[in-house]
């Protein structure tokens, strides 16, 4: 029985990238049960319903993040294309346009930044962070455009049920919101994990000239990583429209960094090639934790912002580390 | 060589855009001429930044006017409150011929040296919503200490009429450093100095809705019986934490929107301040072309007001 148990958990443990998740998930319970010390009320049946739906939308983006830096690149187009997502559902409403229709229109738009994306990186060869620059700035400006420079009037009765689906609604006592983000997570990580189009990401992060030669399309794995990262920024879009009720153009402001943070906490490394979306989970929860318990603590935002950022450092330390320190531990078993 | 030549060519448009985006509306002028000839007034507005409501309605006001009264007008802007580009635009203005510049300072101190230098040139300054600490022909803004306060005494009388007479109270600030939402916040707290409330820790939201629904949501877990959201999209945050959680929270806040009514209408919001950004505008472009013709200016500290909108009139404002 020892053996056979001892067993299970090396294999658990060998999954590239579970190391680090390991690290993050005992700070994540020991960050809650400081929280939970420190306020009563963080561990009520309300607020962590409530802190859920606060992770979701950080998972979300989180997960196109990964995608993305897991290619080798970065997507810093992902809080314009949000915001874009946010005011064109929001502005086709407003205009009685019916929230179906609308949303179709607007995943239209959002998927053409992803491909845009994908291309100017991997087949006009620019560096990700000036072309994603790029179309971060038009996304904003389209966002801008779309009701003539102005934040939409409120999307109505109408947008009722709309509403009601992506933010307001509970199924089974859970936010409609958490479980559109679990579907989607369970999706994307069986992408990720087990097709060939995963392989190839992790392929084309590792060593893009042995992807290439070994016959992987890098165009299109790099195309498709895009795509995965606008369409998580287009739901949480309109998450955000459903949350306020109307379109707003700033929406989705730094969301791009926030993704990168969760992704970087849960063991996602900036070099490409490396990391577990089950990281990227732990990564939104800690970043949701600190929002929600920094508040309930009464700290002062500038807290907030100092913690954070030592704690970003301090994972992507912790990759760096683990990666140099692996090489000379592997010839020594050999 | 191609893929470089792309690289660069794609770079000098991203900057080009960047340049151009980042002039925000001013139009294209023709020469700017010698002040001999019998030329337009030149009146530049520049406010905090070029999507929230408030400004917009500024801008309108300021243009109905300008067009009445026949002054060559533009409205600048960065994109994001930030210090640094709001002095950007007062150099573009300066360099623009301006006659005079309406401007609503991001703080009181961060930008008088290129105000001063403005002045130097002849320009007139005019303040519109949020006034710096050097001297202007006039200043037309809301009193935001006493909005607050005025928003805190409704608060209260809302609470009373509840029988709600102790309780948490939870402010949705923007950020430390806007002045405007600082002073409301201030305003705020002094409405509440003698009562048997508990005024938490002020959290900000930047200004942006869904982030202050968070925060407004966690107020409500904390058990706080009040809410007051110090801009716009605090207010909507606020409004819409309260209207899911279908409870008895009450919750003021600021400016109008049509969202925001739709809140009021609901009852999600007790009441909110709206501010006269039209009249801001419209009376500041009076103002600045009367100090442009050397006229005098009789009334030099206007406050433009709050009305409070509730449920009894918000059919008035829709």
């Amino acid at each position: 029985m020892e053996k056979k148990k001892n067993g299970i958990v090396k294999k658990f443990l060998s999954i590239r990238g579970m190391g680090q998740v390991v690290t993050v998930t005992i700070g994540l319970i020991i960050m809650c049960v400081i929280f939970g010390i420190l306020s009563p009320s963080f561990f009520s049946g309300r607020n962590v319903g409530n802190l859920l739906r606060q992770i979701a939308p950080i998972l979300l983006v989180g997960i196109g993040q990964s995608y993305v830096m897991i290619t080798g690149n970065i997507d810093l187009s992902i809080g314009s294309v949000l915001g874009m997502s946010c005011m064109i559902s929001a502005t086709l409403m407003t205009k009685g346009i019916s929230p179906t229709v609308a949303v179709f229109i607007t995943l239209a738009a959002c998927l053409a930044v992803g491909l845009i994306n994908g291309l100017l990186v991997a087949q006009f060869h620019l560096p990700a962070f000036i072309a994603t620059l790029g179309t971060m700035q038009t996304a904003r400006g389209i966002a801008q455009i779309v009701n003539n420079n102005y934040n939409t009037d409120a999307i109505g009765k109408a947008a009722q049920g709309f509403r009601d689906f992506f933010y307001y609604g509970k199924l089974l006592g859970i936010y409609n919101t958490v479980w559109i983000t679990l579907v989607l997570f369970l999706v994307f990580n069986f992408l990720l994990s087990k097709t060939r189009t995963g392989r190839h990401i992790y392929a084309v992060g590792s060593n893009i000239d042995a992807a290439g030669l070994s016959g992987v399309n890098v165009v299109a794995t790099t195309v498709k990583a895009y795509l995965v990262s606008s369409f998580c920024a287009f739901t949480v879009g309109l998450i955000t429209c459903a949350t306020a009720g109307m379109g707003t153009m700033d929406a989705g402001n730094m969301y791009e960094m926030y993704a990168v943070a969760a992704s970087v906490i849960g063991g996602v490394s900036t070099l490409g090639g490396q990391g577990i979306l089950v990281g990227t989970i732990i990564g939104a929860a800690i970043w949701g934790v600190l929002q929600n318990g920094l508040q309930f603590a009464g700290a002062p935002v500038a807290m907030r912002n100092i913690v954070i950022g030592v704690i970003v450092v301090v994972s992507v330390l912790l990759d760096v580390i683990i990666r140099t320190g692996r090489k000379p531990k592997l010839k020594k078993s050999n | 060589m191609k893929k470089k030549l792309l690289t660069v060519l794609l770079c000098v448009s991203l900057v080009g855009t960047l340049a151009a985006g980042c002039g925000g509306k001013d139009k294209e002028e023709s020469s700017s001429g010698d002040s001999s000839d019998e030329k337009k007034s030149k009146v530049i507005l520049i406010t905090m930044d070029s999507t929230d409501q408030h400004w917009v309605s500024v801008d309108r006001g300021a243009k109905e006017e300008a067009d009445k009264l026949g002054v060559d007008y533009a409205w600048m802007a960065p994109d994001k409150k930030d210090d640094a580009q709001q002095i950007e635009r007062i150099n573009n203005a300066v360099a623009d011929g301006a006659d005079a510049i309406m401007i609503a300072a991001n703080g009181p101190d961060s930008i008088t040296s290129a105000l001063d230098e403005a002045k130097g040139e002849g320009i007139k300054i005019i303040y519109v919503d949020s006034p710096a600490n050097t001297e202007a022909e006039a200043t037309f803004a809301t009193d935001n200490e006493a909005a607050g306060r005025t928003a805190g005494e409704e608060l209260i009388k809302g609470l009373e009429a509840a029988k709600i007479t102790e309780g948490k109270i939870g402010i949705i600030g923007v950020n430390p450093a806007t002045q405007s939402t600082v002073d409301r916040e201030k305003g705020f707290r002094l409405a509440f100095e003698d009562s048997k409330y508990e005024l938490l820790e002020t959290q900000f939201g930047e200004g942006d809705a869904a982030k202050s629904q968070d925060i407004a949501d966690n107020y409500i877990t904390d058990g706080c019986v009040g809410i007051f959201g110090t801009n716009e999209g605090s207010t909507v945050g606020a409004g819409n934490a309260v209207k899911g959680d279908g409870g008895s929270v009450i919750a003021v806040g600021f400016d109008k929107s049509d969202a925001i009514l739709s809140l009021v209408e609901e009852g999600s919001l007790l009441c909110v301040m709206s501010q006269n950004p039209d009249v801001m505008g419209s009376e500041g472009m009076k103002a600045a072309v009367k100090a442009i013709n050397g006229e005098e200016i009789t009334e030099k500290d206007v406050d433009t007001g709050v009305s409070v909108i509730s449920k009894d009139n918000v059919a008035d404002f829709q």
